[in-house]
C-alpha cells in the first residue's frame, strides 16, 4: 500500500513543555490507523497540526509524497485532510443541506444551485451507506445522524484522509456498528481513516495499525494481527510508579457515605451511571480510575447532591439520604473540589476574600443577625491568614480570582474546602492543569485530610495520580464500576486494561 | 481601587466623546455648540427652580435604574420596569382615590406600601415563569409592559375616568415640597435612602453577596449550596417593587395623576441608567442626575439657541453606545492586561 501521509520528527513545545515530541507517523492509503494514548498523551496536539489549527515547532510532514506547510484548516481541507471532531461542528438552526454547503464555494456563480448540489450530495451518501435525512435541521436528527452529517461534510469537501476523534464516545451500540460499516466502505474506496479511541474492543475490531502515544512520544506502531489487548494496555501506560511516598491504609469498618444501586441517566454511557454501588469508609482515599467521560462527573454531582439519582440510594452515616440539595450535603460536612474550578468552584469576577467565605459567610464567626452585619474584620483577617496557610499567590485578598494562575486558583478552593473540616471530600481532577509544585501541594494536603480522618473520594483520569493516592480504586467505565482494586500494590495490568473496558 | 477606577473611568469618557460627538452635529446643523451647551447647562442649574425641575426628572429615573441594577445584580434582566412603575402608581391612585376615611400622611403611606407590593408582584410574574418553566424572562417582562400600560389605559378612560378628559382625578394627598422655590418633593428623599439601603444590602449583608455571586456564577454558587432560583425570584420580586414604588412616587410627587404617557420610556431608561452607571446604585443616582440634567436643558438649549431638543437625544442615546461598547471593550482579555499592568505595581509572576 502508498503512503499517503508521512509525519517525520514532529515536535510541539508549548513553553517548556513537550506536548509532542519527535513524532513519527505513518498512514498509508485504504487503512483505518488508530491512535492510542492516555489523556494527555498528546494525540489531539498531533492531531491540531495535521488539520492546520497548531504549528509543529520542528519536523515535517509529507503529503502523498511532498512536503506540506499546513498552516490553515482551509489549507488541509484543500489537501484533502477532513476531521470530524468529538463534539460536532454544526450550525443546529440550519438544516442537514445547508451544514454541508457551508463554507463551500464549488462554482462561481452567486446564486446556489440547490438541485444539482443536493443530487451531488446524495449520490456521496449513498455511496458510502450515509444515511441522512437532507432537509431536516440538525435539531431534528440524532447524534448518530450528526456524525454521518459531519462525515458526509468531509467527504464532500474533498477528503481523502478523514480523522474521526473519538467517534463513538456519543454513540449507541447499534451506531457504532453502523459507523464502523461506514469505514469499512471508506477503506474499501481508498480512503484512510485515523480512528482515536480509547476503548480496546473497537480499536481491535477496526484498525488496521495501531500507533502508541506516551506522553508525547511515539512508543510504536503495531499490526493488529500481531498484538492483543494486553500488550497495548501495556505500552499506553507504560512503567508505572507503584511505590507512592504515600502510606496506604485499610479500609476502616465505619461508612461515611454509602451508595446502593445509583443510577442516573444510564441509557448513556458517557453522561450516565448504572448500578454503582460503593462506600467511602473514615480516613481512606477511594479512587475513581478511568477514562474521561464515563460517568464520573455524574457521580461527583450525586455524592454532592448537585443531581438527584434516577434510582437508588444513599446513606450518609448510615442515614439515607431523602431529598438531594447541595447545602444539605454541605451542611452533612461533605466538601467538594469541583471537576472545572472555574466554572464549578469558583466566582471569578469575586474577590479571594469573597471565595474563601462563599460557603461560610452566614457563620456566626463571620456575621451577626443571620448576615445582616458582616464582620469585615474578621473576615480580612482570616483571609490573610488562609492566604498564608495555603500559600495563595495574589497581591491582595481583594484580588479578583479569575487573575490568578490555576494553581492559586485550585488553592482557595482547598482552602474554602478544607477549613471547613470535611467529614467526606469529593475531589474531582483536582490537580488538573497544574504544575508538579502545585499538583504536589494539593496531593500533600489531601492526604493530611485523610490522615485526620477524612473519608475522600477522588475522581481523576490521571493515572498515576489515583495509583499514588489511593487506598482503594475502583475502575469506571461506561457509567459502571468494573472493578475494585486494593491501593496498595494494585495489580497495574489488570486496572489498566478494565479502564479500556476490558475486564473480562 | 484599580477596579474602582476603571469603573468610573468608562461612563466618564462615554459622556465626553458624547458631547464631542454631539458638539459636531451642532457643528454640522450651522450652530454654536459651546453656546448649546451653555444653554443646556444654564437651564439645569442656574435658578433653584431649575436645578429642582432637574431633581424631580431624576426621582422616576433614579427608581427604574435601581430595579434594573437590583435585578442584573442577580443575573436576571428585569425589562418590565416600565410595567411595574404603571401598576405601582395605577393601585397608588385607585387606593387614594376610593379609600374613605383615612387621609394625610397615613394615606401617603399606604398608597406607596401598596404600589411597592403591586409592582413587586407584577415584578415575580416574568420571575415565576423563569424559574418553574423555563420561560425567558425578558420576553415575558416586555410584554408584561403592554399589558399594564393598556391596563392603565383602561381605567383613566374608563372607571377612574374624571370628568370628559381621558384622565382620572387627582390624589387626594401629595407628597410634601421640600423647599417653597421650587417643586422638589419628599421623593428624592425617599429615592435617596433607598440607594443606601440597596448598597448595604448588596455590599454588607450576607444575603447580598450570595445575590452577587449567583448574578456572577450561577453553576459555582449551585455547586457552593446556594438556591439559586430563590434568589433569581426574589431579585425579580425586589426589582419590580423598586420600580412599583417609583411608580407610586412619582404619581404622588409629580404628576398626581394618570393619564396617556404616564411613566413611558421610563423602564427602558432605567436599563440604559444601570448599565451606564455599571450596575452600581450610587452610579445609577449619578447617571439618572446626568440624564435628567439633559432632559431639562434641552428645552432651554433650544429656546435659547434654536438647536432642537433632539440633539440632546441623540447624545443621550451616544451615551449608551459608548458606556456599553467602553465596558465591554474594557473585559477584552487584552485590555484587561493592559489596565492590570498599569494599575498594579510589577511583582514577580506567582506559581
Amino acid at each position: 500500500m502508498r503512503e499517503l501521509l508521512v509525519m517525520k520528527n514532529i515536535t510541539k513545545k508549548f513553553g517548556d513543555i513537550y506536548a509532542n515530541k519527535d513524532i513519527n507517523l505513518i498512514i498509508r492509503e485504504g487503512e483505518v490507523h488508530t491512535l492510542l494514548g492516555e489523556n494527555g498523551a498528546g494525540k489531539s496536539t498531533l492531531m491540531n497540526i495535521l488539520i492546520g489549527l497548531y504549528q509543529p515547532t520542528s519536523g515535517s510532514i509529507y503529503y502523498r509524497g511532498k512536503k506540506v506547510k499546513i498552516d490553515s484548516p482551509s489549507k488541509a481541507m484543500k489537501l484533502g485532510i477532513g476531521m470530524v471532531h468529538q463534539h460536532f461542528m454544526l450550525v443546529e438552526a440550519m438544516t442537514v443541506f445547508e451544514n454541508i454547503i457551508l463554507g463551500v464555494t464549488k462554482d462561481s456563480s452567486i446564486f446556489i444551485k440547490k438541485d444539482r448540489i443536493k443530487k451531488d450530495i446524495l449520490e456521496l451518501a449513498s455511496k458510502y451507506g450515509l444515511n441522512v435525512e437532507i432537509d431536516k435541521p440538525i435539531t431534528e436528527i440524532s447524534v448518530g445522524e450528526q456524525q454521518r452529517v459531519e462525515i458526509l461534510k468531509a467527504l464532500y469537501r474533498g477528503a481523502e484522509l478523514l480523522i474521526l476523534d473519538e467517534p463513538t464516545a456519543a454513540l449507541t451500540d447499534i451506531e457504532v456498528e453502523g459507523l464502523f460499516r461506514v469505514i469499512k466502505k471508506l477503506i474499501s474506496e481508498k480512503k484512510s481513516v485515523v480512528f482515536i479511541s480509547h476503548k480496546m474492543r473497537e480499536v481491535l475490531e477496526i484498525s488496521d495499525r495501531i500507533t502508541i502515544l506516551r506522553m508525547g512520544h511515539t512508543i510504536k506502531t503495531l499490526d493488529k494481527n500481531k498484538t492483543n489487548a494486553e500488550e497495548l494496555a501495556a505500552l499506553m501506560i507504560g512503567k508505572k510508579m507503584v511505590s507512592s511516598k504515600y502510606k496506604k491504609v485499610s479500609k476502616t469498618k465505619e461508612n461515611i457515605i454509602a451508595l446502593e444501586h445509583i443510577s442516573f441517566n444510564k441509557e448513556s454511557k458517557h453522561n450516565g451511571i448504572k448500578d454503582i454501588s460503593l462506600t467511602v469508609g473514615k480516613g481512606e482515599i477511594l479512587g475513581i480510575a478511568g477514562v474521561d467521560g464515563n460517568g464520573q462527573s455524574q457521580l461527583a454531582q450525586v455524592v454532592t447532591g448537585v443531581i438527584t439519582p434516577h434510582e437508588g440510594n444513599i446513606y450518609l452515616y448510615g442515614k439515607k439520604v431523602a431529598q438531594f440539595d447541595p447545602n444539605d450535603f454541605i451542611n452533612s460536612n461533605i466538601s467538594h473540589i469541583p471537576e472545572d474550578r472555574n466554572k464549578m468552584g469558583l466566582i471569578g469576577d469575586m474577590s479571594v476574600k469573597e471565595n474563601l467565605i462563599l460557603k461560610s459567610i452566614e457563620k456566626s464567626k463571620f456575621s451577626l443577625k443571620k448576615g445582616l452585619f458582616l464582620k469585615k474584620k474578621i473576615i480580612n483577617q482570616y483571609s490573610n491568614e488562609m492566604k498564608k496557610k495555603y500559600d495563595i499567590r495574589c497581591s491582595s485578598i481583594d484580588q479578583e480570582v479569575r487573575n490568578l494562575s490555576g494553581g492559586n486558583q485550585q488553592k482557595i478552593v482547598l482552602a474554602r474546602e478544607l477549613e471547613m473540616e470535611p467529614e467526606l471530600l469529593v475531589a474531582v481532577h483536582p490537580t488538573r492543569g497544574l504544575d508538579i509544585g502545585a499538583t504536589k501541594y494539593v496531593h500533600d494536603k489531601i492526604i493530611s485530610a485523610r490522615d485526620k480522618g477524612c473519608g475522600v473520594i477522588l475522581i481523576s483520569a490521571d493515572f498515576d495520580e489515583i495509583l499514588k493516592l489511593s487506598d482503594r480504586i475502583a475502575v469506571m467505565f461506561e457509567g459502571q464500576i468494573v472493578g475494585i482494586y486494593s491501593g496498595d500494590n494494585p495489580p497495574i495490568d489488570e486496572i489498566s486494561l478494565a479502564m479500556a473496558g476490558k475486564a473480562e | 481601587m484599580k477596579n474602582m477606577l476603571i469603573k468610573i473611568f468608562v461612563p466618564v469618557i462615554s459622556v465626553l466623546c458624547s458631547f464631542i460627538i454631539g458638539a459636531i452635529l451642532i457643528t454640522i446643523i450651522g450652530g454654536n455648540p459651546m453656546e448649546a451647551y451653555t444653554y443646556l447647562f444654564k437651564g439645569a442649574f442656574c435658578t433653584p427652580a431649575n436645578i429642582g425641575e432637574t431633581v424631580i426628572k431624576a426621582v422616576p429615573l433614579i427608581f427604574t435604574g435601581l430595579a434594573a441594577t437590583f435585578a442584573y445584580k442577580c443575573g436576571v434582566f428585569n425589562l418590565g420596569g416600565e410595567g411595574q412603575f404603571v401598576m405601582g402608581a395605577v393601585v397608588s391612585i385607585w387606593i387614594s382615590t376610593t379609600l374613605k376615611g383615612i387621609t394625610g400622611i397615613p394615606l401617603i403611606i399606604i398608597s406607596l406600601t401598596l404600589g411597592t407590593i403591586a409592582g413587586g408582584i407584577w415584578g415575580a410574574i416574568p420571575g415565576i415563569l423563569k424559574i418553574t418553566r423555563g420561560l425567558n424572562e425578558i420576553i415575558v417582562s416586555i410584554m408584561l409592559n403592554y399589558v399594564a400600560i393598556l391596563f392603565m389605559g383602561y381605567l383613566y378612560t374608563g372607571p377612574l375616568r374624571e370628568g370628559n378628559v381621558p384622565q382620572t382625578a387627582s390624589v387626594p394627598v401629595k407628597l410634601g415640597r421640600i423647599f417653597s422655590q421650587s417643586r422638589v418633593h419628599y421623593g428624592i428623599v425617599i429615592a435617596l435612602i433607598l440607594t443606601l439601603i440597596i448598597y448595604y444590602f448588596l455590599f454588607y449583608t450576607s444575603k447580598g453577596f450570595k445575590l452577587r455571586a449567583v448574578g456572577l456564577n450561577q453553576i459555582a454558587s449551585q455547586f457552593n449550596g446556594l438556591p439559586v432560583k430563590k434568589f433569581m425570584l426574589f431579585s425579580f420580586i425586589i426589582s419590580g417593587a423598586i420600580a412599583g414604588l417609583g411608580g407610586s412616587v412619582e404619581l404622588h410627587g409629580t404628576q398626581f395623576r394618570l393619564m396617556s404617557g404616564f411613566g413611558q420610556g421610563y423602564g427602558f431608561d432605567g436599563v440604559a441608567i444601570a448599565l451606564i452607571g455599571q450596575l452600581n446604585p450610587i452610579g445609577t443616582v449619578l447617571v439618572a442626575y446626568l440624564f435628567a440634567i439633559l432632559r431639562t436643558g434641552a428645552t432651554t438649549m433650544q429656546v435659547g439657541s434654536g438647536m432642537p431638543t433632539s440633539v440632546i437625544d441623540i447624545i443621550q442615546a451616544l451615551v449608551i453606545v459608548f458606556a456599553v461598547a467602553g465596558s465591554a471593550f474594557i473585559n477584552l482579555p487584552k485590555i484587561r492586561q493592559f489596565f492590570s499592568n498599569v494599575f498594579s505595581k510589577p511583582r514577580k509572576e506567582p506559581l
